[in-house]
């Protein structure tokens, strides 16, 4: 089985980007399992102060344990004043600081959905950068931009309504086992 | 050198003869470990401006035949390029462009790692990143640290006979070949 844990960029309940993480389990190709990683929502703001006198706090370690024991890890964010949101970019900026981090050769996939016609392109080009120096291994193709989401996913059942949406994530989580299988499982 | 050495070849893509990249790319048959032979790719300098009409019947002109052809045979490729406009050179965006249009791209899932030197402090930054974003859609796989960025590259090779004289940027360059002969094992021992 292929074990792949999924990061939410945003926090807020209703959130289409958690909404399209929740659909992730009943789209994935048979062998891989999706579960949703552990919260990125306690971690304080980053300080080194923190690191250098109590230790890495306690979700931080959580998470990198996680991350670890992952085959893979899939990102689904939405974007932020054309970045990485804050909590996420603050999740990243604190796993990056554990000695033998564990994003090194691991593979990654980026979902992103907006109300906007980009999907969220500008995010996922900032996203892979910080993966480049993660040194994580990032998949290229299919890219899934959920444009005008609005109109793709219902905010009040929490489901995804566009079948070709739909299409779209099982291609790239078919395309995402079959690069886990190819590059994955050694750092 | 053993049947199991790497077959890798160095794209340039500057054109001027007197060249800091070029000069870069010239050094690294030298500096890469023993299990890595590198050689110069075919050039692309003779290649059309990039126009579909030029294959619609299907065939391509022999120059981005061959470059192609030698991307697809070889183990890992390594682009050593100026940043000019703060982005991709034309040049080798043009060769890209028409590779790209081959029914088998020649950059699929090959090891690809990225060198630039440039004049200023940034050493090619911001063309390196435009260069990752062009090859993650022809899905190459993109080699990550170290990352080769010469700035000041005038005061890194000697001005006359163009040697690379800076032992630092010699180190990090074997350093990233190093690296990059491990990234090629890994990438293509799992396929």
């Amino acid at each position: 089985m292929t074990d792949v844990i999924t990061i939410c960029g945003s926090l807020r309940k209703g959130s289409f980007n958690r909404i399209v993480m929740n659909a992730l389990p009943g789209l994935a190709p048979e062998g891989m399992q999706i579960k949703e990683a552990p919260p990125i929502s306690e971690f304080p703001l980053y300080n080194a102060d923190i690191q250098n006198s109590t230790g890495f706090p306690a979700p931080v370690q959580t998470l990198v344990d996680a991350i670890r024991a992952a085959d893979g890890v899939i990102f689904n964010s939405p974007e932020y004043n054309f970045g990485i949101p804050a909590p996420l970019k603050n999740a990243l900026d604190w796993v990056s600081r554990v000695p033998n981090q564990p994003f090194v050769g691991k593979p990654i996939a980026i979902q992103s959905a907006s109300p906007g016609p980009l999907g969220g392109a500008r995010v996922q080009y900032d996203l892979r950068r910080a993966m480049v120096f993660l040194d994580a291994l990032t998949l290229n193709k299919p890219e899934i931009f959920i444009g005008n989401c609005a109109q793709r996913i219902d905010e009040k059942t929490g489901k995804i309504t566009d079948e070709q949406t739909n299409g779209f994530i099982k291609q790239q989580l078919a395309a995402f086992a079959k690069f886990i299988a190819s590059y994955g499982g050694k750092s | 050198m053993s049947d199991n050495q790497l077959n890798v070849i160095v794209i340039c893509g500057s054109l001027r003869k007197a060249s800091y990249n070029a000069a870069l790319a010239r050094t690294l048959p030298a500096l890469a470990p023993p299990g890595m032979a590198v050689k110069a790719a075919p050039g692309w300098d003779k290649m059309a401006v990039y126009n579909h009409d030029l294959h619609a019947d299907g065939k391509f002109p022999a120059e981005v035949t061959a470059w192609g052809d030698a991307i697809r045979s070889a183990d890992g490729v390594i682009i050593v390029s100026p940043e000019y406009n703060w982005s991709i050179p034309g040049g080798l965006k043009n060769a890209i462009d028409w590779v790209s249009r081959f029914k088998e791209v020649p950059f699929k899932e090959k090891p690809v790692a990225l060198q630039s030197c440039a004049g200023g402090a940034l050493g090619g930054a911001r063309m390196q990143y435009h260069l990752r974003q062009s090859l993650t859609a022809i899905d190459a796989l993109i080699f990550g640290k170290p990352e080769i960025f010469v700035s000041f590259s005038a005061k890194k090779f000697d001005e006359k006979t163009l040697e690379l004289t800076d032992q630092p940027t010699v180190d990090i360059v074997k350093q990233q070949l190093a690296s990059f002969e491990k990234f090629i094992r890994r990438m293509n021992g799992r396929k």
